[in-house]
């Protein structure tokens, strides 16, 4: 045998072995139980809509499933970004139709997450959308997802994924309580700013109004923070008028409306009992 | 230019295919125009540095070949260290004791203030200049012949494969390669190409995948429970390792293929029974560097107890100053003074204890390995904290944050650990690392991938479908270039 030959059998054996593999997690994507998953296998039909970032995992599913007795869809992430939220709304209005309630926690529209559209890359092969981000935000990722298959799979949502292979992912929430050490050093915390901008919200606000021209009734709030740090966040007030005057859809602001320790996993999450109390009262407020 | 990116892969298969291809000078004129172009595409204006550290070099080691006074040989070795350790001290350190004296001033009383310097750390010196140094002092010494070719002592010096992060490589083990062209040879290939594969592995995969976890930890420590700042530290334990020796690995691999070799620079350190034997697994090349050109000249271990004491922590702790400009980095080096000291302190009764309860042997093995790790991982918290997006007055309070939070007794429970997707990802591979290294203890894996093609073929594609799946391709930076 050459010396050499063993350079097209690497090659060969790798090329096969990706596709394979690939093949396989492939199928796994479109059997997991995770959200995205279910968004894109043709299982996310829903009542109820949610979005948001990792506060956005604030509206506990059980919980308003059990007090509506209506289905709900959270496409919330953590650092979830305006872009990728509105492609991941699009895409759920071309496969489903309209819902009935969609709920956004707009304190989302604070950032551009390149590394959030990067860990999406298992779900670009369903959507034009998220293939064209991709695209957009990280080409040597994108070409590199074309030339070996097996990298689609490697990042964090890709693992939970497979993590929710044969579980429901409605009931996780942060369980916890805010440490001592965190709620003595909100005593002394620095002015935050919401970043988010004017076109930020115009971008995302015509992806909202096609839903309600679709018939959704589309509600935007303000998710509770941790009362010290609430109040160390300077431009609440202008986020919600400026997200009015952009959309047109008002905001409820909410994020004073929990209080104790006891209810929080730290300054900008609410735990499980802080997200019960929290939703009993939001549910109400918007007719469900 | 690091060598996980896009340009390293075209630099590559444009330098190799030539590289063969010449032959003598013209090959040697390569090299160099080649390590020039590696280093400067990071910042072409410390390409000068780099020349002007050569030319001092090679000029006082033919000074020094050809002066039999010892006075003078000895000015001109004083001369060479001098200008040396005078580029590293403005570029590295300037800025550090300008800080320090001005907090000293503050610190009893008075107003102070000294003006600080915007200078740019230039990528590798400390390599470089180490590497230099040990040049002259070993023809000082008469250990190595002078180099006479000013091209094959700057093609030594700016060398691209290891020039910005090691190993180093003595004059005495690398010039004399220089002597034939080396041919091109499938064996040197074989290893050599895996050990790039390997080194990416643990880079792109390990490395750069626990990152994310171990940043958040030393961002904000306050934030976060006790189990999940201890998984932190263990991941930066496991992040340092595989950045360096993942650099290591690719750098003598580049140099096995083009038919050089370079010594072992990491032999899982993280298996070592005692600190001295940690420190001939850790960054071998510069450990052996201070023991022959600072512990040993300063007497070694031939004065008595005390002396070796004293020896063993100066050289500590210059080695702890060496990797960085923060006391941080010095008390790191404090720590691993200690540890050596006290292991030569305490190890005859700790063995005598073991006599006396008879232990067995490997859970003897198992609690050495055990004590040591856990030591290291400690002052591992101190020389992360020394990282140069954490400003140096953050850098204490934020190692006492994730040591006060380990040891709060808070947060000690799964549930309580964010981003424990991370967590599985990282204990899955580290765990992956760790059983390749106790297998390469029985079945030697070099040997293996040269010897047997089958091997051979299923352990690369093996390595290019972690790679693709678990690689991040984001071209970071390894740590150790900060150094």
């Amino acid at each position: 045998m050459k010396k050499w030959m063993w350079i097209p059998v690497v090659l060969l054996v790798t090329f096969l072995g990706d596709r394979l593999a690939a093949y396989l997690l492939t199928s796994a994507v479109e059997k997991s139980e995770f959200r995205y998953s279910r968004l894109y296998a043709g299982d996310g039909k829903a009542d109820i809509v949610l979005l948001g970032n990792s506060r956005g995992l604030n509206f506990f599913q059980p919980y308003i499933e059990e007090a509506t007795g209506k289905s709900t869809l959270n496409l919330s992430y953590n650092a979830m970004p305006a872009d990728l939220g509105g492609a991941l709304l699009r895409d759920y209005m071309d496969t489903y139709g309209a819902p009935e309630k969609l709920v956004v926690d707009v304190t989302f529209l604070d950032r551009d997450n390149e590394e959030l559209i990067r860990e999406f890359r298992p779900y670009a092969q369903y959507s034009e959308r998220l293939d064209s981000l991709l695209k957009i935000t990280d080409s040597s990722i994108y070409w590199g997802t074309k030339v070996a298959h097996l990298s689609r799979y490697g990042g964090e949502v890709a693992q939970r994924m497979f993590y929710y292979l044969s579980k429901s992912d409605e009931d996780w929430l942060l369980d916890r309580q805010i440490s001592k050490q965190m709620a003595e050093d909100s005593k002394s915390l620095e002015p935050y700013r919401n970043n988010y901008t004017l076109d930020r919200i115009r971008a995302f606000g015509k992806v909202v109004n096609a839903y309600q021209a679709a018939g959704t009734d589309v509600r935007f709030v303000i998710n509770p923070y941790y009362p010290a740090f609430q109040k160390s966040i300077m431009n609440l007030d202008s986020l919600a008028l400026d997200v009015r005057r952009e959309t047109g859809i008002p905001v409820l602001d909410y994020s004073k409306s929990v209080t104790g320790d006891q209810n929080f996993g730290d300054y900008q999450h609410l735990n499980k009992k802080g997200a019960e109390v929290y939703l009993a009262r939001m549910l109400k407020d918007i007719g469900l | 230019m690091v060598f996980n990116s896009l340009n390293f892969f075209i630099f590559s298969a444009v330098f190799f295919p030539l590289y063969f291809a010449l032959r003598g000078k013209a090959r040697l004129w390569l090299c160099l125009i080649a390590s020039y172009v590696f280093y400067g595409a990071w910042d072409w204006r410390f390409l000068g540095l780099i020349v002007t550290s050569t030319l001092i070099d090679y000029y006082l080691g033919l000074s020094l070949e050809d002066e039999q006074d010892q006075t003078r040989r000895k000015r001109l070795l004083q001369l060479s260290l001098f200008a040396n350790l005078g580029f590293l001290a403005f570029f590295k350190y300037f800025n550090f004791f300008i800080e320090s004296a001005t907090a000293g001033i503050q610190s009893m009383g008075y107003d102070g203030s000294l003006s600080t310097l915007h200078i740019i750390l230039p990528v590798g010196i400390s390599f470089y200049t180490f590497q230099s140094m040990s040049y002259s002092i070993d023809v000082y010494r008469k250990q190595i012949p002078v180099e006479r070719n000013l091209l094959r002592f700057a093609t030594f010096i700016s060398f691209f494969p290891q020039l910005v992060a090691g190993p180093i490589v003595r004059a005495s083990d690398f010039l004399p390669q220089f002597a034939k062209d080396r041919e091109f040879e499938w064996s040197r290939f074989q290893v050599g190409l895996g050990q790039i594969l390997w080194g990416f592995f643990k880079k792109v995969a390990i490395a750069d995948s626990i990152a994310p976890f171990v940043d958040q930890c030393f961002a904000d420590p306050s934030k976060f429970g006790g189990l999940h700042l201890a998984i932190g530290v263990v991941f930066y334990s496991f992040q340092i390792y595989c950045d360096f020796s993942g650099y290591s690995d690719i750098a003598i691999g580049l140099a096995r293929i083009m038919g050089f070799d370079f010594p072992k620079n990491f032999n899982k350190p993280y298996f070592s029974q005692d600190f001295s034997e940690f420190w001939q697994r850790w960054h071998i090349s510069l450990s052996g560097w201070l023991r022959d050109y600072l512990y040993i000249p300063l007497g070694g271990s031939r004065g008595g107890k005390l002396f070796t004491w004293r020896n063993l922590m100066i050289t500590m702790l210059l080695g702890g100053l060496w990797h960085g400009a923060a006391w941080v980095f010095v008390l790191w080096g404090f720590l691993h003074g200690s540890y050596q000291v006290l292991g030569k302190i305490l190890s005859p009764y700790w063995r005598k204890l073991h006599d006396a309860v008879r232990t067995p042997k490997f859970i003897r093995v198992a609690l050495n390995v055990a004590i040591v790790y856990f030591l290291t991982c400690f002052a591992w918290v101190y020389f992360r904290a020394g990282a140069p997006n954490i400003a140096m007055s953050d850098q204490i309070p934020i190692a006492h944050g994730v040591i006060g939070g380990i040891f709060s007794g808070e947060g000690w429970n799964f549930g309580a650990v964010i981003n424990k997707f991370i967590v599985l990802k990282g204990v899955l591979l580290i765990g992956m690392m760790l059983f390749v290294e106790i297998l390469d203890e029985k079945m030697p894996m070099w040997q293996m991938v040269d010897q047997r093609p089958a091997f051979r073929v299923v352990s690369f594609a093996s390595l290019l479908w972690l790679i693709a799946l678990f690689g991040v391709f984001s071209a970071s930076a390894f740590i150790y270039f900060q150094f």
